[in-house]
């Protein structure tokens, strides 16, 4: 694909978006002109970009779309539901046309094809009906006869306006541009418009030409050349061997002195001077009008010259028109942006990795030199390498608020399809995150809010009688939360039946019949592979795709997702997800001879890890009970325990938990190293970096070590619990 | 080598037609909204046409065309403007604010050349 077609690409897809979001505004406010403009704008741009590409598939498409929204926007037509269905239609076929642009089809298959005659059917709808053909008549010309006349040469005649050169013409470009479309046989320049010298405005135009042309061009193509001051000047334009009486019309109509310009066309060889004298008599009869038909038909530019009058006064009234809705339109003032190919930060993000494991080696052999001015400097350097760092990730920072809006559509379409009322409310869009994360949480948010919409909510009716508002709605909300990106996804339905997951688990056997559960664990079997409540499946929910496969993809991202629900009252899933996937703020520990990163943004404190504690798992930290985690053990590292070990307080969503380590290292700028695929299944590890020694030190998956802890925590509480139990019995 | 300064918003646009005008030996400069375009006028740039878009966000093509005529330097430019069949009533007004003439969106290499030749001195 060329670069001009995947900028278009993009383009079209943001000005699709544009008009999209345009179309749903629509609907909450039809009066709204500014937004209308905004469509049109959207639309006329797709249009246009796409006929430069040469793409007429979608070209005359979009041509179709944007008649309808002209007349939306002369106000001819009146925004209606199903206005606004077909357009939302349209532009679900337009973004399916991109596709097949995209992938390199020179014309889209046939039932693609097939589906946008529909709608071009339905679109029809809402335009006038076309106007029959007007045919053009040619007229044939006999030849005049009488006298040697110059007679297959075109003949111009024209006087500029006043005002041409004040709009950057020169009439000598025209004559120059004649030129090129064939030989101009004769020139005559008739200054007879200027005025005394005192009187003259040297910015203005006096002159007219009297021309005599030989081409091959047709008569619409002379007047192109025109084109640009057709309203500012006076053009006659008469076809080879036009018949003498045209000439004595141009005579009588044109400014200057009958006998002069009489006099011109003769010499530049247009009439013969018999012809001349005729026509002068012509001109002096009584009734010029009853003479013309004696003479044939009508002459044929005097109809032109009609119609584009006609054509002049339409346009005066229509841009009385525009001036009137431009009062009206937007100045948003849209920020300034640079398109950049994302490899290309990419790289530079590699770069910027290597250059802070670079910087770490230095500072390492800054230290180990002793020399505190190299320290100094290098301390600065790395500080620097920081800021670099931090701008760098933020370049690809992106909004989620896009991702976001595109559930508006899938809200309005999907609560209409399934007959429920439903709102979206969308907050924290401006919160940014990775641009890759950005664009691989589409999937998993549209698969939990179709299931908030097709599962959560439930029908008007059911809610009234549940004493709850008619309309239902759903919640998108983001939000930063130490070092992690949290997405939300919350409905007021009817919250998840917990009897019912049960009863499903174990009919499906994932949980042995009898066993005690708490509720969030209840909860918690939706994640298991193959679980779906729905009883009846719809086209929705029910593709095949479950819960498992959603949080398999968040966790892909390095995040989690957790659900809470209350019955009758709502369900909410929560995203959580890492800001970036390259580089972090790392806390560097050891156990050991070996090194691990732990993410700073989870650290909360360091504590020592008294003596005495030695065979429990748990401490009690101000009061609290805080589980931990031995990584010793954990990793079955060899060696001794020292006789002082170490505890970093961790937290992630919301939990606390301690990691117990030899050796506390400090700050460490982490660029992360994935792990190659054989080491996939490893839990407990999310990555590894290179130090400034050049060793290798492993990145910790805190969620999953939490997980881990509170796992085992929660079964030893359960079993105490069944302890209790069996004793009371 | 004569320049000519395009100003459009959409970047499809800027880009397909200042290749056509780098192949037929035009020097350009691009602006993507008019505001950007006019600083660069008033900052004096070095220009024998200017071809703009009449709808964009911020200041449209109209407005800028009728602010470029203000300064002194470029009161008898050539002005083209890219407008579309859709848009006709704009010529009036386009032309009112002093463009000189238009070029039909979209336009093959040659209708666009042909155009530029015309308005060019």
């Amino acid at each position: 694909m060329d670069e001009l077609t995947s900028v278009f690409i993009q383009e079209g897809r943001e000005q699709l978006q544009a008009l999209e979001s345009g179309l749903l505004q629509l609907e909450q406010n039809p009066e709204d002109h500014d937004n209308i403009n905004g469509i049109f704008r959207a639309a006329h741009t797709i249009k246009g970009a796409s006929g430069v590409i040469e793409c007429h598939f979608i070209e005359s498409f979009m041509h179709k779309v944007e008649n309808v929204l002209d007349r939306l926007r002369n106000a001819e037509i009146g925004v209606s539901a199903e206005l606004t269905g077909v357009l939302l239609r349209a532009c679900d076929h337009l973004a399916q046309l991109m596709d097949v642009l995209e992938s390199g089809a020179t014309e889209p298959e046939p039932f693609v094809l097939a589906a946008g005659e529909r709608l071009i059917g339905e679109l029809a709808a809402y335009l006038p009906t076309a106007p029959t053909g007007i045919v053009e008549a040619e007229s044939e010309v006999e030849a005049s006869g009488g006298g040697v006349v110059n007679t297959d040469s075109w003949h111009i005649s024209v006087r500029f306006g006043p005002h041409m050169l004040r709009g950057g013409m020169d009439p000598l470009s025209f004559i120059r541009f004649l030129g090129s479309l064939g030989e101009i046989v004769a020139i005559e320049t008739l200054a007879d418009g200027m005025p005394d010298a005192a009187e003259m405005d040297p910015e203005a135009c006096y002159l007219g030409f009297e021309i005599r042309l030989q081409t091959r061009a047709g008569k619409a193509d002379i007047e192109r050349v025109f084109d640009f001051c057709s309203d500012d000047c006076d053009l006659r334009i008469l076809p080879p061997n036009s018949k003498f009486a045209e000439y004595v019309k141009l005579i009588r109509e044109l400014p200057e002195d009958d006998m002069r310009l009489g006099e011109i066309l003769v010499r530049c060889g247009a009439i013969t001077e018999a012809e001349l004298e005729a026509g002068l008599k012509l001109q002096h009869a009584p009734a010029p009008d009853a003479s013309l038909p004696s003479l044939g038909d009508p002459p044929k530019p005097l109809g032109e010259i009609l119609v584009e009058n006609k054509v002049i006064q339409k346009e005066v009234i229509d841009a009385a028109v525009t001036k009137q809705t431009q009062v009206n339109e937007k100045k948003a003032v849209e920020a300034r942006l640079i398109r950049v190919q994302a490899d290309k930060l990419d790289q530079l993000i590699d770069l910027v990795g290597e250059l802070v494991i670079a910087g770490a080696s230095t500072n390492l052999l800054a230290q180990r030199s002793g020399q505190g001015e190299l320290v100094e400097s290098t301390s600065i350097l790395s500080r620097l390498v920081e800021d670099i760092r931090d701008s760098a990730l933020q370049l690809r920072m992106v909004q989620i608020g896009e991702t976001f809006n595109r559930f508006n559509r899938v809200v309005r379409d999907v609560s209409r399809e399934l007959g429920k009322e439903i709102d979206l409310q969308i907050s924290g869009g401006e919160t940014e995150l990775d641009k890759s994360v950005v664009e691989k949480i589409g999937d998993p948010l549209m698969h939990l809010v179709r299931n908030s919409i097709d599962h959560g909510i439930e029908a008007g009716d059911l809610r009234e009688s549940r004493g709850k508002p008619r309309r239902g709605t759903v919640v998108l909300n983001a939000f930063h939360d130490s070092g992690s990106i949290v997405i939300e996804v919350g409905d007021d339905g009817g919250g998840l039946p917990r009897d019912k997951i049960l009863h499903k688990a174990i009919d499906k056997g994932l949980v042995p019949a009898g066993q005690n559960l708490s509720d969030q664990e209840i909860i918690n079997l939706i994640w298991e592979p193959g679980f779906s409540t729905a009883e009846q499946v719809t086209n929705l929910s029910g593709r095949g795709v479950g819960m498992d496969v959603v949080r398999k993809n968040i966790q892909n991202l390095r995040g989690n997702c957790d659900v809470s629900s209350e019955e009758g009252k709502g369900t909410t899933f929560t995203i959580r997800l890492p800001l970036t996937l390259a580089i972090i703020d790392g806390f560097l520990v050891s156990v050991g001879k070996s090194s691990y990163v732990i993410p700073l943004d989870m650290v909360i404190e360091c504590i020592e890890l008294r003596e005495g504690g030695a065979d429990r798992d748990y401490l009690n930290l101000r009061g609290e009970v805080l589980p931990f985690v031995r990584l010793r053990d954990m990793f079955d590292i060899a060696g001794r325990r020292p006789a002082r070990e170490n505890v970093v307080v961790v937290q992630y969503a919301g939990q606390k938990a301690g990691i117990v380590v030899d050796q506390l290292m400090g700050e460490f700028q982490t660029v992360i190293k994935p792990l190659s695929s054989i080491f996939r299944h490893l839990r407990g590890i999310g990555g590894s970096t290179i130090l400034g020694s050049g060793e290798v030190a492993l990145i910790l998956d805190v969620p999953t070590l939490i997980q881990r802890n509170i796992a085992s925590g929660n079964q030893l509480q359960q079993a105490r619990r069944l302890q209790l139990g069996n004793t009371s019995l | 080598m004569k320049t000519i300064f395009l100003v459009d918003d959409s970047a499809t646009i800027l880009l397909s037609i200042s290749n056509i005008l780098a192949k037929a030996g035009y020097a350009t400069e691009k602006a993507s909204n008019a505001e950007e375009a006019l600083r660069k006028f008033q900052a004096g740039v070095k220009v024998d046409l200017l071809i703009t878009d009449l709808n964009m966000p911020g200041m449209n093509g109209i407005e800028l065309i009728k602010e470029v005529r203000k300064l002194p330097a470029y009161k008898f430019i050539p002005i083209l403007f890219l407008t579309t069949e859709s848009q006709q009533s704009r010529k009036v007004e386009a032309k009112a604010a002093g463009a000189s003439g238009w070029i039909v969106k979209p336009a093959t290499a040659d209708d666009l050349l042909n155009t530029i030749k015309l308005v060019l001195r």
